[in-house]
């Protein structure tokens, strides 16, 4: 909690108004009780209207100075939650972006959309309620606690009779309320994951009529939550009623030995009166304690969670924008390089060497799943390498700045992520600030101009989430115009033309020749590998080959066996 | 004014203008009520047990200080012992039988509303079920899921409080007012005064706050869909280290928040403050007023009756301080329950017919069909006709609307003209149900679910014995690596995905049409990602899969569709050639031209 609550630091000069506005307020409240006594005691048992009027008028001005602190109490308490909340969903946001990918993939999407959005609000809430009343509470039950000792501490001691009692009640259930709430947060995520993956699977959930399905999967996750939030809230619900048993008890024990005070020695009823009235302004006070006790449990599990990403332990990455100024091609090699997954056993790569030479293509092959996209990944440093190194221009890729080192990097992934915005916005992510012209060449050379062009809004043409509205093969051109923008030293291509016509990858062939940079592709078309300088071929991991096409035709039985299977009835040649 | 540089949401026209539509908006929130009291009424048995119990604990509250005055005013002034304990024991019953009432009802409540939850939170995830994909395909899906997340809870955290406030508030407020009537409706009536300023003040507080709160959910949906999309894209955030971008966007968006939050929680914080004043001024104005009264003797008032008087004043206000706060609550749940029915309104997919089960042979046929998106034309003028049991291949550039034939003959959108006929029937007139019952589709891109291998590749037949399953696997040639991953076929598969690649996912997705055993079979690029010796492995499989199935193929490799019977080359969304793939070579067309370049 405290990891969390240190955003609230910033606030603490608003924060200190607001709680002395507070204060302030509860004086003015407490005096009140007094005037009313003033008003009915001296003016009308008196029948003195003056003073009625005098203590009625002081007390409508104490009145007003109440609402004016109560109003600005409001502004300065809603600026620091609102602001404390803020640098906390920055903060969070922040870390996510600077983790690695293998700490980054230890959270899911789901479970980092709830802790970004629904905790921080909790503890938001908290600190807001906190600001507002949270001292109220305690500060009533002390005052009246105290003032019943000056009036009869012989009496007054009934009233703190239970209180150990509920002081160790107050801290199991608050104990249990972070364990309960911290488990509906939970089922938040399960919930939020499901309707995730429903969207994202929407044409394929249609295509085999599982929506009957997928309402019953999610019912059960509802269910859940439903059960969990509950389980969590009736056990809150119990806090009241044993909270106000209790203290109606001491109440009890008030009145009984109270009495027998009075008949036995010479205890003035007056006394008895005053301290059951300070009881009975305890007991109001209570109702406002079981309602804190479920803000705190809830902040304090929201909290759990929120530091579980803020202390993520990791190497951060850095957050620099990428440093587009290094150009021109480089040298790749692979360094006797083996990789494993994060938290998994065998390993994807095992004793991976081989040199790149700068403004070479080199192409990739190998089965599905012998390990090519993983070794791609490592070059801008996705992940690093178990053992062994690689090296650009000699130097060892974790050497180098992260962001020069992904600024020189075109990267297209096997699946071409886009994002919601403009066809301009997201061939700009690869070159921040890039002018209109520098878009168009870079989409002139990835062979999607002409598509834009036919697009009525052309560059202005929004695409939806993840491009749902552009063909496969629109979605791969504009991923390569978004690397080709930055002008890269190294151009990493993962099976990224699959979706492209023969035609239409000649062309894009045809105009990365005249780009200065090193290449590595992946691809399954043997055609694509007869432009390389040199292909590698890849299975469980393993180097099993490496050379020019006519080299490896000769040499491999393994690339021969590619070729044959792109070869039909000698319709091909 | 800008309190700490926060810029007002709320213009003077916002509110005129929301004045103007005052009638409107309050048709809108009542309707918005009756959906969520709907909900909750299923469930009226239970219901009346807690307004029950609310009763019984109102009226064991006010008996509870009625017996304490008995007690001092006969036991413990008079001295007098006998019978105290019975008194005090009887005290303590009620004060038992108060916490148990209590209890009880909130209890039952908290089940109350959460089962509303449970109930409004199925019913949006269903409908969404039921939407047409046109819908989803413009709303980011962060947005859509923060009305399941955000919205609701917020409707779920006013539900567990509010309905049993307003109701013992109420109950309060006329036992109160009755016995305030009693005593003197004089001062009751100057009591009263402070009535219409509540109102007043209450209307210009909620006035703005219904417009905040519902500006802060929007605020919130349009954060989680920017976190949803970044968080979802993240590999390619960090290739384009534009983590710097996304932050300041994230910044933009969560300023928004914070923005409205502040508005918001700064003007419901006004509520308590302005009661409490109001309940003052009532207060001075019956002492004085009353004082007067008395002083001058008219009109019965005593002295007497103006202090029990203003006892019952201040509980005559307390209620009503409880109401006009949970009044702010239940705007801000209202402001949430809008965002979830507004999607409930959302058009369903209609069905003409009702499902039924007609067994279809295959035979597809395409009119004349144009579809657009948009206003732009995607596919035009399309007409072909497949038999039944002949495999179809689209070929073309990419862009060309190969994809769209796929999506318009399984109904996820609808032709604008020109008709689709499945064995003849025109394709709308056959329930959806219908069509995709016997149709299995490989998508372009493969979809995996977070779940166990088994259960994804059973998603295509979910009667499928684990045998199916594995022979399905097995045809796919999935079934060799599947048992290399940690737990085979029980192997969780993750979002993140690391486990298996991008090639292993089509072939799971491939195993999953496999098990599903359809009349029609769509391939989208089903095997783009996977390498081609593999490919030729499970091209057996699929050949033998589409024998005696309509099947519709696209694909950029060429010998991926050599067993078409059919061909149907493609151009900015027109057929520009089509017939067997012997009659296209030897026509010496785009098509012959594009295996030439193949080589």
């Amino acid at each position: 909690m405290k990891t969390v609550f240190r955003y609230a630091i910033p606030y603490k000069w608003p924060m200190l108004i607001a709680i002395l506005l507070m204060l302030l307020e509860l004086s003015v409240e407490l005096i009140q009780p007094l005037l009313i006594g003033k008003i009915i005691d001296d003016g009308i048992m008196k029948e003195d209207l003056g003073t009625v009027a005098v203590w009625g008028a002081t007390m409508l001005g104490m009145a007003f100075v109440a609402l004016i602190t109560g109003v600005i109490n409001s502004y300065f308490a809603s600026h620091a939650a609102q602001s404390f909340g803020y640098d906390l969903r920055q903060a969070l946001f922040k870390r996510v972006q600077t983790l690695s990918l293998s700490a980054f993939l230890r959270f899911p999407t789901s479970s980092l959309i709830t802790r970004l959005t629904s905790d921080v609000t909790m503890a938001q809430n908290a600190l807001f309620m906190g600001l507002r009343i949270m001292a109220r509470a305690p500060l009533m039950v002390l005052g009246s606690v105290i003032m019943a000792f000056v009036v009869n501490p012989k009496l007054a001691v009934f009233l703190l009779a239970g209180a150990p009692f509920l002081a160790v009640f107050l801290v199991v259930m608050a104990r249990k309320g972070v364990q309960l709430f911290g488990i509906v947060q939970r089922g938040l995520d399960g919930v939020n994951r499901l309707v995730q993956e429903n969207l994202q699977a929407v044409r394929l959930i249609k295509a085999y009529l599982r929506g009957t399905f997928e309402t019953s999967r999610f019912s059960k996750a509802a269910e859940a939550l439903k059960k969990d939030s509950v389980h969590a809230m009736r056990l809150m619900e119990l806090i009241l009623p044993v909270l106000l048993f209790i203290m109606n008890a001491s109440f009890m024990a008030v009145l009984w030995f109270g009495a027998s005070e009075v008949r036995n020695s010479d205890m003035p009823v007056g006394d008895v009166v005053a301290i059951v009235n300070y009881a009975m302004r305890m007991t109001s006070a209570f109702s406002m304690f079981s309602f804190l006790i479920v803000i705190f449990s809830r902040a304090k599990a929201s909290s759990e969670r929120m530091e579980e990403v803020l202390s993520a332990e990791d190497e951060l990455e850095s957050l620099e924008a990428a440093d587009n100024t290094y150009h021109g091609a480089v040298d790749i090699r692979f360094d006797d390089v083996s990789f494993r997954y994060p938290g998994t056993k065998e390993k994807v790569l095992k004793h991976l060497s081989f040199e790149v030479k700068r403004g070479e293509k080199l192409v990739i092959m190998g089965a599905t799943g012998s390990g090519k996209s993983t070794l791609l990944q490592l070059i801008p440093q996705m992940f690093h390498a178990t053992e062994g190194n690689v090296l650009l221009d000699g130097r060892r890729a974790e050497d180098w700045p992260l962001d020069t080192l992904r600024g020189m990097i075109g990267y297209v992934p096997q699946q071409s992520m886009l994002f919601t915005g403009s066809i301009y916005d997201n061939i700009s992510w690869g070159k921040q600030g890039a002018s209109l012209d520098e878009i168009k060449q870079a989409a002139v050379k990835a062979q999607i101009d002409h598509s834009i062009q036919r697009f009525t809004e052309g560059y202005e043409t929004r695409v939806g989430q993840k491009g749902v509205n552009l063909s496969g093969g629109q979605k791969q051109r504009l991923s390569i115009a978004r690397a080709l923008i930055r002008k890269p030293s190294v151009l990493i291509l993962d099976d990224s033309t699959s979706a492209l016509d023969v035609k239409t990858e000649g062309a894009l062939w045809k105009a990365l020749e005249e780009e200065d940079t090193t290449m590595l592709i992946v691809t399954q078309k043997i055609q694509t590998a007869q432009i390389a300088d040199s292909i590698l071929l890849l299975s469980d991991g393993v180097i099993v080959g490496r050379g020019t096409h006519d080299e490896l035709m000769a040499t491999s039985s393994f690339y021969r066996e590619i070729a044959e299977s792109q070869q039909t009835e000698g319709v091909m040649r | 004014m800008k309190p700490f540089g926060y810029e007002p949401i709320i213009q003077k026209g916002d509110l005129s203008k929301s004045g103007r539509k005052k009638v409107q908006k309050a048709g809108n929130w009542k309707s918005v009520l009756t959906r969520i009291w709907r909900l909750i009424d299923q469930q009226r048995g239970l219901l009346i047990v807690v307004m029950a119990l609310v009763l019984t604990s109102s009226i064991l509250a006010l008996l509870g200080p009625l017996m304490i005055g008995n007690i001092i005013d006969h036991y413990i002034i008079p001295k007098n012992a006998q019978g105290l304990g019975t008194q005090i024991g009887g005290l303590l019953a009620i004060y038992a039988g108060f916490s148990i009432a209590t209890y009880l009802q909130n209890y039952w409540m908290v089940g109350i509303a959460q089962q509303t939850v449970y109930r409004m939170r199925t019913q949006l995830f269903g409908h969404l079920q039921k939407l047409p994909i046109r819908f989803f395909d413009k709303r980011q899906h962060g947005e859509l899921m923060s009305r399941l997340t955000n919205d609701i809870e917020n409707v779920s955290q006013t539900l567990n409080s509010s309905l049993i406030q307003v109701f013992s508030s109420v109950l309060t407020l006329v036992g109160t007012v009755s016995i305030m009537l009693y005593l003197s409706p004089l001062l009751t009536l100057l009591t009263m005064i402070i009535v219409p300023l509540m109102f007043f003040a209450m209307r210009w507080i909620t006035r703005r706050t219904s417009i905040l709160f519902k500006e802060q959910q929007q605020a919130i949906g349009a954060l989680n869909g920017m976190i949803e999309e970044t968080i979802s894209g993240q590999r390619v955030v960090k290739a384009f280290s534009q983590e710097q971008k996304v932050m300041e966007e994230f910044a933009e968006k969560s300023d928004r928040l914070k923005l409205a939050g502040f508005w918001a929680q700064t003007y419901s914080g006004f509520i308590p403050k302005v009661m409490n004043t109001l309940n003052n001024m009532s207060f001075a104005i019956v002492a004085g007023v009353g004082g007067l009264l008395a002083v001058t003797g008219t009109s019965g008032v005593t002295v007497g009756t103006i202090v029990i008087f203003s006892e019952y004043a201040r509980q005559f206000t307390r209620p009503l301080n409880d109401l006009a706060n949970q009044f702010n609550t239940v705007l801000s749940a209202i402001a949430g329950a809008e965002r979830v029915f507004a999607i409930m309104d959302e058009p369903v997919e209609k069905d003409e017919a009702a499902a039924n089960e007609i067994l279809l042979n295959g035979d597809v046929e395409f009119k004349d069909v144009t579809f657009g998106y948009d206003d732009e034309v995607i596919v035009e003028n399309i007409s072909f006709h497949v038999s039944p049991g002949e495999t179809a291949a689209f070929v073309g550039a990419t862009g060309a609307g190969k994809t769209t034939i796929m999506q318009l003959l399984s109904r996820f959108y609808e032709a604008d003209s020109g008709q689709i006929l499945l064995d003849g029937l025109p394709i709308d007139r056959l329930p959806r149900k219908t069509v995709r019952s016997q149709m299995a589709f490989v998508l372009q891109d493969p979809f995996l679910f977070e779940a166990t291998v088994r259960e994804n590749i059973r998603y295509g037949q979910l009667n499928a014995t684990d045998e199916e399953v594995e022979e399905a696997a097995r045809q796919a040639n999935a079934h060799t690596f599947i048992n290399k991953l940690s737990n085979g076929y029980d192997t969780v598969l993750t979002a993140g995905g690391e486990e298996i690649s991008q090639g292993q996912k089509q072939l799971l997705s491939i195993a999953r049409a496999l098990v599903a055993d359809p009349a029609l079979l769509l391939l989208d690029e089903a095997t783009s990602s996977i390498d081609t010796v593999t490919e030729l492995a499970i091209q057996e499989a699929l050949e033998r899969l589409m024998e005696g199935r309509t099947s519709f193929v696209i694909a950029h490799r060429l010998n991926t569709i050599r067993q078409a019977d059919k061909i149907y080359v493609m151009a900015e969304g027109k057929i520009i050639e089509s017939g067997s793939q012997k009659e296209l070579l030897e026509r010496q067309g785009v098509f012959y031209g594009m295996l030439q370049n193949a080589d």
